[in-house]
């Protein structure tokens, strides 16, 4: 059985990914489960979606916790812990990237046990991350080895047909380029083991000592915890405050900016915590004194 | 307006009272409508949340409030607020000192508001409780994938309903038809404006109403950087008039002088993108032209 995960940002296409991939493989003679994983629907979070396929009928349900081929298409993503994309890697399992590093940055950074792939995705426009699912399933599928260009194909047309002529044409040019970017390690995953509940490693029980009501169960009252989040992370663009042209009319910013991440000084002076500003670039929309710009936010956030 | 304290932008508060964190998406103009009415009614407020997208606003154990929250089911925040009220006036008579009672706010989205949760809110002002309800009305259920709501506009497309055939409900006209203590039109992309609503409601006792609409860049398909300018033009169009209602009068606080053709505002929005291509839908782009020009015409003076 081969399983995959896609990783990504809500908004990048992922569950399209996985459905492209999933039709696909369907087309190609599997039995298939494709399925996206996030909470509440929220652009930008962290998201990943699922493919399972296989020859015969497939038991397995929920989360792949030991994935055949993890695909990331936000570098960014890999220095969040709680996207869980190293999760169940093991030495056979093959880890795809998509950006800019190579994959040899990865495999330094990363110290896996299984080999590491790079896709660059300068054929991706800024503007159209949204197409990234298609790219990122022409890259899986190659990657298969078991999928014809023309399933591949045909899928993207089953799934894409909605969003109208222009996204279909598009999402075949990415979905091919992903297929032909992989070429040289067509067919490099192979398929994963059957999972039994004799083969489950027992979980590491840790013993928690019993204690009273109020240590063990306490009511939080501290407001403003919700600091400890860092929702910066999520952001792929960063604005940046040209000092010099600002013209401290401190409210536009400030004002406008959802998430309360710009402060502003006595005198005016807006400062943005990068650790919470999402990049929605709203401030950047509103400066009147077009004082801020946007630059992109690369590899793992700093 | 004299006895305003926001007269200016500069009187706009600077301090904030949330912090960043919240797990809302990038450029969330609910969020922003949030922290805009927080600023003006300060730490003395408890927020009694429905069900919707700001469901996550507070996530155990993290809050990007400084007060407290109460959360309901989607029907019951109305029930909710008047329970509080109650509470709180009880403590009053055992002794609290005066200055520790809060203000009682209900922040519902608008599935909420214009549908499930109407029917307990009708109550609620019928029995003149004293307490805001804050509505921010992205028009459909957006914390599941925008599914058609009460308040999805005509000839948008959701998620459930292919492109709306129906009208927006209007909540603003239910709630003065209770004769409520004040009721009042909102957007985040004008913050003057909102406060000074804001302030008002404020120092009054009774139903409250603070309606907003929140431009959705995941609900309604635009660059999150793009929320403000599409709040700008839904008051340039005359699609979203900005109006209040106080002791027995409806009084409109922002006339758009020359309002834009209502196209202006649906050409930047995904939800209606098929009313422009593959080819113009005429019919439909003129009845929603006529609706607007409808409701001006039948202002004095329009």
């Amino acid at each position: 059985m081969y399983r995959i995960r896609f990783h990504g940002r809500g908004g990048q296409g992922m569950k399209t990914a996985s459905r492209i991939l999933g039709s696909a493989l369907f087309l190609a003679g599997y039995e298939v489960q494709d399925a996206p994983h996030y909470g509440a629907e929220r652009r930008g979070a962290p998201m990943h979606a699922v493919v399972r396929a296989a020859r015969g009928p497939i038991q397995e349900r929920g989360f792949v916790d030991r994935p055949d081929l993890v695909v990331v298409a936000d570098e960014g993503l890999l220095a969040e812990a709680g996207a869980a994309i190293l999760q169940g890697l093991d030495h056979h399992s093959l880890l795809l990237t998509v950006g800019r590093e190579p994959a040899a940055l990865w495999q330094d950074r990363l110290r896996l046990a299984g080999p590491v792939l790079a896709l660059a995705d300068a054929v991706i426009a800024a503007g159209e991350r949204h197409f990234l699912g298609a790219f990122c399933a022409g890259a899986a599928a190659r990657l298969l080895g078991v999928v014809a260009l023309a399933c591949l194909l045909q899928a993207v047309d089953d799934e894409v047909a909605s969003f109208g002529e222009a996204a279909v044409a598009r999402s075949r040019e990415l979905a091919e380029a992903g297929w032909r970017g992989l070429e040289e390690h067509a067919g490099s995953v192979g398929e994963g083991s059957a999972a039994g509940a004799s083969g489950q490693a027992p979980p590491d029980w840790i013993e928690l000592q019993a204690e009273a009501g109020d240590l063990a169960a306490p009511s939080i009252h501290g407001g403003l915890s919700s600091i400890e989040v860092r929702t910066g992370l999520w952001r792929t663009q960063r604005p940046v405050i040209d000092y010099a042209h600002c013209r401290r009319c401190w409210w536009v910013c400030s004002e406008f900016c959802p998430d309360s991440a710009i402060s502003v000084d006595a005198d005016g002076t807006p400062t943005i915590d990068y650790a919470h500003c999402k990049g929605c670039l709203v401030c950047l929309a509103q400066c009147p004194a077009h004082a801020i710009r946007a630059v992109p936010e690369r590899g793992a956030s700093s | 307006m004299s006895e305003t304290a926001f007269v200016r932008w500069r009187d706009l508060p600077r301090g904030r009272q949330l912090v960043g964190g919240a797990p809302m998406c990038a450029g969330c103009s609910g969020l922003e409508v949030l922290h805009q009415v927080l600023d003006v009614l300060g730490e003395k407020t408890v927020i009694i949340n429905s069900a919707g997208c700001m469901s996550l606003l507070v996530s155990y154990p993290y809050s990007p409030l400084r007060g407290s929250w109460l959360y309901t089911a989607m029907a019951s925040a109305a029930a909710g607020a008047q329970g509080m009220r109650d509470a709180l006036d009880l403590r009053l008579a055992q002794g609290m000192p005066a200055e520790d009672d809060l203000q009682v706010m209900v922040l519902s989205g608008d599935g909420a508001a214009y549908g499930m949760g109407l029917s307990p809110a009708s109550g609620a002002i019928e029995r003149g409780l004293d307490f805001i309800y804050l509505v921010y009305d992205n028009e459909g259920y957006g914390n599941t994938g925008q599914q058609q709501s009460d308040a999805t506009p005509h000839g948008a497309h959701t998620a459930s309903c292919g492109s709306y055939r129906g009208w927006k409900k209007d909540l603003f006209a239910i709630w003065v038809a209770h004769r409520p203590a004040y009721a009042a039109t909102l957007i985040g992309s004008e913050p003057l404006d909102l406060a000074r609503k804001v302030d008002k409601a404020a120092r009054l006792k009774g139903p409250r109403l603070l309606l907003a609409l929140a431009p959705c860049p995941t609900g309604w398909d635009f660059d999150a950087s793009a929320t403000v300018e599409v709040g700008h033009l839904a008051v340039k169009t005359g699609i979203w008039p900005l109006k209040e209602y106080v002791d027995g009068r409806i009084t409109h606080t922002k006339v758009p002088r020359e309002r834009l053709p209502v196209e202006d505002y649906l050409v930047r929005q995904g939800r209606f993108r098929h009313l422009f291509e593959p080819r113009r839908d005429e019919a439909r782009l003129g009845e929603v032209q006529a609706a607007v020009d409808a409701y001006w015409a039948e202002l004095p003076g329009g």
